[in-house]
Formats: structure tokens, sequence, C-alpha cells
């Protein structure tokens, strides 16, 4: 028993998707599992508090409110090794575009419509207080890794906890872009006019985004395999930025501002360009007005 | 003939390498505005870096727009290296508009 690895898991602001992407591992999990010990882990097993000397931790999800905060803080204290494991801790994936409103409206949004029992009340006692926007979890604590993905192929978790059991560093993330590993044909133009993902049917050999499809593939880290634009879907760019930007949304704005006016025309380009990585962005949320 | 003191200058090869990025940037780092000063149409050694860099600028303002901060801090000027008077007549107007708009919204909430 000594000679395991203690493994720590936990969500925070995420949907528990990475916890799954790690059973899909399938029968790789009989080559994982034995010299692991999850020694905490709320989706798996009831343990209240988090235990001293954890070997490598995977935080899911991004923080949101205090407590969240907290535990990041405490799990680094506690664990040798911290992973931002997949794109929410990493750069605050789908719940980080909540940062495009004010803690105040999305809480009334919630409470305060028609749609609860009791509304216009909010609750305070008991509940953690939100924090002013959602944070990647590098922005709290130091992080030793991070791989990002909605969820991450089970294959990098595989050779993430693979390497970590052996003791080696952990290379398995490419450093290009998706379009580098997508295997449509590419002409190098740039359409006059960009369409919804639901309006037309996109031909299956040409680019996405040459068809006007908004793909973010050019501003995207590689490693998924291309998966969505395999099967007619444009890549919404969850595996986040790659090493060489700064910052995701720009890098894809940069690439859109070429179709000129067709760019201009769409609604929501901010949930658009930083669909998965607002919370890392250079202005991670709206600025409210001061009043 | 002299510009404001307040302006600093980030010089780029061509107003085609201005990436949005550089924009975001100085807005996070708390600057009021930022002006991108390309050669004038037509006058590109490389054909299209400003008419790029005008797409770019056109897209950064809607961006800034919907972040909050306001699409009024980010300009394009066209004028060629040698109008020594039409950049600082720029200059002007440019800061004259930052004046009246006044701080960084960014910084104004970061500061409290």
């Amino acid at each position: 028993m000594a000679d395991k690895v203690k493994l720590g898991m936990i969500q925070l602001c995420g949907c528990s998707g990475c916890h799954m992407s790690l059973l899909d591992l399938h029968e790789k999990l009989l080559d994982v599992l034995p010299n692991l010990e999850i020694v905490y882990g709320p989706i798996v097993a009831d343990v209240k508090e988090i235990p001293e000397g954890i070997d490598v931790f995977l935080i899911e999800g991004g923080i949101r409110n205090e407590h969240d905060k907290h535990l990041t803080e405490e799990i680094r204290e506690k664990s040798k090794i911290v992973v931002a494991w997949g794109t929410c801790a990493a750069y605050g994936g789908i719940p980080a575009l909540g940062n495009l409103y004010s803690t105040k409206n999305l809480l009334n949004e919630i409470y305060a419509t028609g749609s609860v029992d009791n509304p216009d009340e909010i609750p305070e006692e008991n509940v953690p207080k939100l924090l002013d926007r959602v944070y990647p979890v590098s922005h709290i604590i130091k992080v030793d890794y991070t791989v990002p993905g909605c969820p991450p192929k089970p294959e990098h978790n595989a050779s993430l906890i693979m390497a970590l059991l052996e003791g080696k560093e952990p290379n398995i993330l490419p450093t290009k872009i998706l379009c580098d590993e997508c295997p449509r044909k590419k002409k190098g133009i740039h359409p006059k006019e960009l369409k919804r993902t639901f309006e037309g049917i996109p031909d299956k050999e040409l680019c996405l985004y040459e068809q006007g499809y908004t793909c973010l593939g050019m501003a995207t880290r590689a490693g998924c395999g291309a998966m969505c634009p395999s099967v007619n879907v444009p890549c919404r760019g969850c595996y986040g930025k790659t090493d060489a930007v700064l910052d995701q949304g720009a890098a894809v704005a940069n690439a859109f501002a070429s179709t000129g006016d067709a760019v201009l025309k769409l609604s929501d380009k901010v949930g658009l360009f930083y669909r998965f990585s607002m919370a890392d962005a250079l202005i991670p949320k709206k600025v409210e007005k001061k009043k | 003939m002299q510009y404001p003191a307040s302006i600093r200058i980030v010089r780029i090869p061509c107003t085609g390498k201005f990436d949005i990025t550089y924009a975001l940037r100085a807005f996070q780092k708390g600057a009021d505005g930022v002006m991108v000063v390309g050669c004038k149409p037509h006058e590109c050694a490389f054909e299209t870096g400003n008419f790029r860099a005008e797409e770019r600028v056109k897209l950064t303002k809607e961006i800034l727009d919907e972040l909050g901060i306001g699409g009024d801090r980010i300009e394009m000027f066209f004028m060629s290296a040698a109008e020594a008077t039409k950049f600082v007549e720029a200059s002007n107007i440019m800061f004259e508009k930052i004046n009246k708009l006044g701080p960084n919204p960014l910084k104004a909430s970061q500061g409290k």
C-alpha cells in the first residue's frame, strides 16, 4: 500500500465531465488503478477532510466562490503536484462566460424571476459568497501541470497519470494549432459571409472556416485529433490557447477580422471568441460602468 | 509642434503586424486609449498591411464595446511617415477625445 501514489480529485466550478473522461479509459484503467490510491474525491468517496501528503491532485473546474478558493489553497498546501485538469480549471471554460455579467445580475437571473417559489430571496446564509468572477486555478495558486480539454481526451489523462506514476515529466500536449491536425483542405481564403452552424450543410472535404462557419481551430491547441471538424462541426476552441499566444479570443479575432464586414455582423463576438477561455483572457470580465 | 506627453509610442514594422492582443494588452495594463497609425491607403509597402489593421481595429472596437471598455477608445489613422504635422494633429484629436471619455474603466474598477 505504501508504494501507491496518493491521488486526490475534486470538481469545483465544473461539471464532473473530466472525471467521466477518466472512466472512458475503459480497460486501460486496469493498468492505472492498481498503482493509485484515491484518498480524496467527493465524486467517488465520501471523505470530509482533505488528508495530508497527497502526491497528485487533479483539480477540475474554475474558482467561482470563496469555498472553491479556500479548497484550492488547502489543496496546494497538502499536495506535491497540482494539475489544472480540464479547460475550466485551466482557462475558465463555459462557466466563465458568466464573467460577462455582474454577480448581482447572475443571482437575480436565477433567484428573482418568477420561476422560483420565493422570488427576490437570494440565499445568503450558509452558502459561500460568490467571487466577482470565475478564476482559473492558476490565478489563485501555483499549478504544476495543465491539461486542457472539455473534457481532456482519455489518452491525455492516461499519459498524464502514467508519466506522474513513473515520476517522469508529463509532456503530452502538442504546441501546434488544431488546423495542423485537421484533415480538411484549405485554400487560404477568407469567407465573405459567416454562417451559423445550423445553416446549410457543410462540404465534407473543405475547411469549415473557409466555407463560412465560425470554426476556431486557428487559435486552438491541437491534441483532440480534430474530433469536431471531422464530423462537420466547427471547432469551438475547447483546448484553449496555444503557448505562443496570450489570449485565445484575440487570436481568433485577428483571423476573423479578415472577413471584413461579415464578422462585424455577428452577435455576441466575445462569447464566440472566448467561449472556453474568458477567465484567462487579458480582460477577463465585462467592466461595469462605475456609478 | 509637439504631441501630448502622455502618448507612448510602440513601433511595429507595419500596421499589418498590429495584433488585437496588443490593443487588449494595452487596455489591461491601464492605457486609456490606443491609436493605430498606418500608411495612407494604397501606399502600404506590403500592399494590404494598413487595410488589414483597419479591419482589426474595427473588430477591436466591437470587442471593447462588448467588454464594457468602449470602442471609442481605439482609433485608426492614416498618414505618411513624413507628415509630422498630420501626426501631431491626429494625436491631439485622440488626446482630446480620450480626455473627454475619462480614464480606462478597467483601471477604475480595479482601483477601488
